[in-house]
């Protein structure tokens, strides 16, 4: 019955270009969105405001990229959200006790990043062995891991307060830019030109944002991890068939606990990338929901949460179409409490349209 | 799936896995009796139900939703309650301004607050069942719809200047006690200073616990309950068997959605406030409760009492946290870890709570 009434949808959507259309209805969506915008938002359609929308984006796409993984073996990280924040707090508390300790800021910062690093792997590894020894409901356990990571969070942050304190030299970093450039006159790498003030550095054009490079970095890895390793092979073969998986010889529990801890690592990134950005450790409010944002790009990207479909093309198009429905509905001056309900309608039409057309693909 | 199949395993360490709910509970209370003076008493008993009734609430909402299968979950009950108590303290702000008595507006408020509450359910429900869409994408579209509303509703700023009548409901006890033997009912008595008033059961709980028992009851005593387990624990043979799935389906999202709506009733009525994320951290509670009340998440399995168990392990660590002086962040860390250990004694025990 109900192929009866997904053929009877149909209509228009059956000949070729109806089902290029919808195969690829985010990037159309995203292209039309962009137009709405350039015309209807004064200062949308510029250099500057997509290199600010990217830049702002960098959290979600590490987020959405490490949830990619896992929504594909057919599980779900509900605990990506907590885990960033709890890197965030942990980077930043580090940084700050290691520089009053007197350690030079180069020193700090990287051992605290690294540091962090390290210990975001551990929530991942409890959520895979979970998982895979104790055969809890994927959701379960990350939903466990999420009031732990947020308890481990608010003690480490002492209570409902950002961590101040990080050495000046991060926020620098984190909001660097690949290029400056004074038109006619100089172009320098990562750093101003010494004879601009800071005061004036908004006439320089900067081009590049570091932390693209950062997302772009991550996302290419992750890519070319999952559509040419074996690794990336074996998460679509878990995804599509467990049992299949198994007799295939693969070793599935081993795999998922790579996964699980895979995507903590990657929610890690962004938990230390955001101190960079921000130069504070922000806890993660209760109410953030980044995990389910990130599953939600993820599935706008083209991923179904059965698992064995999606990709990190899709994901970062995902991310992008969030991104820029925030930005543009702040631009044209619509409350951004209607982005809310925007991506509540977009992730219902993206699994819609799964339904209708089963066999796209 | 039977919910009372007669257990054979009866040696003692499966006596007590199956009952280590009950043996939580224990160690609970006695822990915070020992640690937190004047723990054991009847008004902290009162004051658990009072604290927990969201938690009670939404676990039972959550119950249905969970029951049903088929990844059957509700991830916006939290924000459902937050627009709850966002539509009902407006009205009431609305109806009082309108020229309506204090108590006239409190109950057209809430009685129409329960009625917009269905909207969200019956678009879950709509979704889930009838365009197939995932159970955990709908609601949580639904979560974000709920919140976008809740916030250009209040814009920018907690709803206030409520009747007072709305917070002597919410923080009023239904019967009240005097030393000379008698007995009132809704309104503290007038006795001398010093003497003290025995205060019997917050108004908020009475009504919560009116509602739950209805549902409990078309839960595990009509066709429409015995129908939902059927369709958690095998959607084909449900439908096969000629149950009408959509349907069935369309009722437990409205359900769990009443649910949340009651909750953020209670919530108005108790803080005399709406807040759009009045209930933004109850979902790890919700569903916690549910879990540890040894539901299945594939469905088919859980029952009320054992939820409302479930519930008071949660809310029974809140509040003596709460009187420890301990801050959120142990209440978090506890929750988080008892949810996996819940699950964890359900694999290990695979024959208990069927």
């Amino acid at each position: 019955m109900p192929n009866q009434q997904a053929a009877a949808r149909r209509g228009f959507f059956e000949s070729a270009p109806g089902r290029t259309i919808a195969r690829n209805w985010a990037l159309c969506f995203l292209v039309l969105m962009a137009v709405v915008f350039s015309f209807a938002g004064p200062g949308f359609f510029d250099l500057v405001n997509f290199q600010n929308i990217l830049h702002l984006a960098t959290g979600s796409f590490l987020l959405a990229a490490a949830e990619t993984f896992v929504i594909i073996t057919g599980g779900i990280d509900v605990s990506i959200g907590f885990v960033y924040g709890l890197s965030s707090v942990l980077t930043a508390t580090l940084m700050r006790n290691l520089t009053l300790a007197g350690m030079a800021p180069g020193e700090a910062i990287v051992i605290s990043c690294l540091v962090a690093l390290l210990v975001c792997l551990l929530p991942g590894f409890v959520n895979g062995i979970l998982v895979t020894r104790f055969k809890v409901p994927s959701f379960i356990a990350t939903m466990g891991m999420w009031g732990i990571c947020q308890g481990a969070t608010l003690y480490i942050a002492g209570g409902y307060l950002p961590v101040m304190g990080a050495p000046e030299s991060v926020s620098r970093i984190g909001n660097s830019f690949l290029f400056y450039i004074d038109p006619g006159k100089s172009l320098t790498f990562f750093h101003k030109p010494d004879y601009i003030a800071n005061e004036s550095v908004r006439q320089l054009a900067r081009v590049f944002p570091s932390s693209l490079l950062l997302s772009i970095g991550v996302l290419l890895v992750l890519g070319f991890l999952l559509k040419y390793t074996k690794f990336g092979r074996h998460t679509y073969a878990i995804g599509g068939s467990m049992d299949a998986s198994v007799r295939a010889g693969i070793n599935v529990d081993r795999h998922l606990v790579i996964i699980y801890t895979l995507s903590a690592f990657v929610a890690g990134i962004a938990g230390v990338f955001d101190v960079f950005q921000t130069g504070i450790g922000n806890y993660t409010p209760t109410g953030a929901n980044y995990e389910l944002l990130a599953v939600a790009a993820v599935v706008i990207g083209g991923a179904s949460l059965l698992g064995g479909k999606g990709g990190i093309l899709g994901t970062a198009i995902g991310v992008i179409l969030i991104a820029v429905l925030n930005n543009g509905l702040q631009i044209v001056g619509i409350s951004s409490f209607y982005r809310y309900i925007g991506v509540g309608i977009l992730l219902t039409i993206a699994v819609v349209i799964d339904q209708v057309f089963p066999d796209l693909e | 799936m039977n919910t009372r199949v007669s257990n054979n395993n009866g040696s003692l360490l499966a006596s007590i896995g199956r009952r280590w709910v009950l043996g939580f509970i224990i160690i609970e209370i006695v822990f915070f009796s020992v640690a937190a003076r004047g723990f054991m008493s009847i008004d902290t008993v009162q004051l658990i139900l009072f604290y927990g009734t969201e938690v009670f609430l939404l676990g039972t909402g959550e119950l249905f939703v969970i029951i049903s299968g088929g990844g059957g979950i509700d991830l916006s009950v939290g924000f459902v309650m937050g627009f709850a108590t966002v539509v009902s303290a407006k009205l009431m702000v609305l109806f009082a301004t309108m020229g309506a008595s204090p108590l006239g507006s409190v109950l057209l408020g809430c009685a129409a607050t329960l009625l917009i509450g269905l909207i969200p359910g019956l678009v879950n429900g709509w979704l889930v069942a009838n365009l197939r869409v995932p159970p955990f994408i709908a609601t949580f579209s639904m979560l974000g719809i709920t919140h976008g509303i809740s916030e250009l509703l209040l814009q920018g700023s907690p709803a206030k200047n409520l009747p007072n009548l709305a917070g002597e409901i919410g923080n009023g006890y239904f019967a009240y006690l005097t030393p000379s033997g008698s007995l009132s009912f809704f309104s503290r008595p007038e006795v001398a200073r010093g003497q003290h008033v025995w205060a019997i059961i917050p108004n908020i709980v009475v009504l919560a616990f009116i509602f739950i028992a209805i549902f409990a009851f078309v839960l595990h005593r009509t066709k429409f309950g015995r129908h939902v387990y059927a369709i958690g624990g095998n959607r084909d043979a449900a439908i096969r068997s000629g149950i009408d799935v959509r349907k069935s389906l369309l009722k437990v999202y409205v359900i769990s959605s009443l649910f949340a709506t009651i909750a953020g009733l209670s919530y108005t009525l108790k803080y005399i406030t709406g807040k759009a994320d009045a209930g933004s951290g109850m979902l790890l509670d919700g569903i916690a409760a549910v879990v540890i009340g040894g539901a299945s998440m594939s469905g088919g399995s859980g029952t009320v009492w054992r939820s409302l168990l479930g519930a008071l392990v949660i809310a029974i660590l809140e509040t003596g946290l709460r009187i420890l002086g301990l801050q959120t962040f142990t209440t978090y860390i506890v929750v988080g870890v008892i949810l996996i250990m819940a699950v964890i004694i359900d694999q290990l025990f695979p024959n208990f709570n069927r």
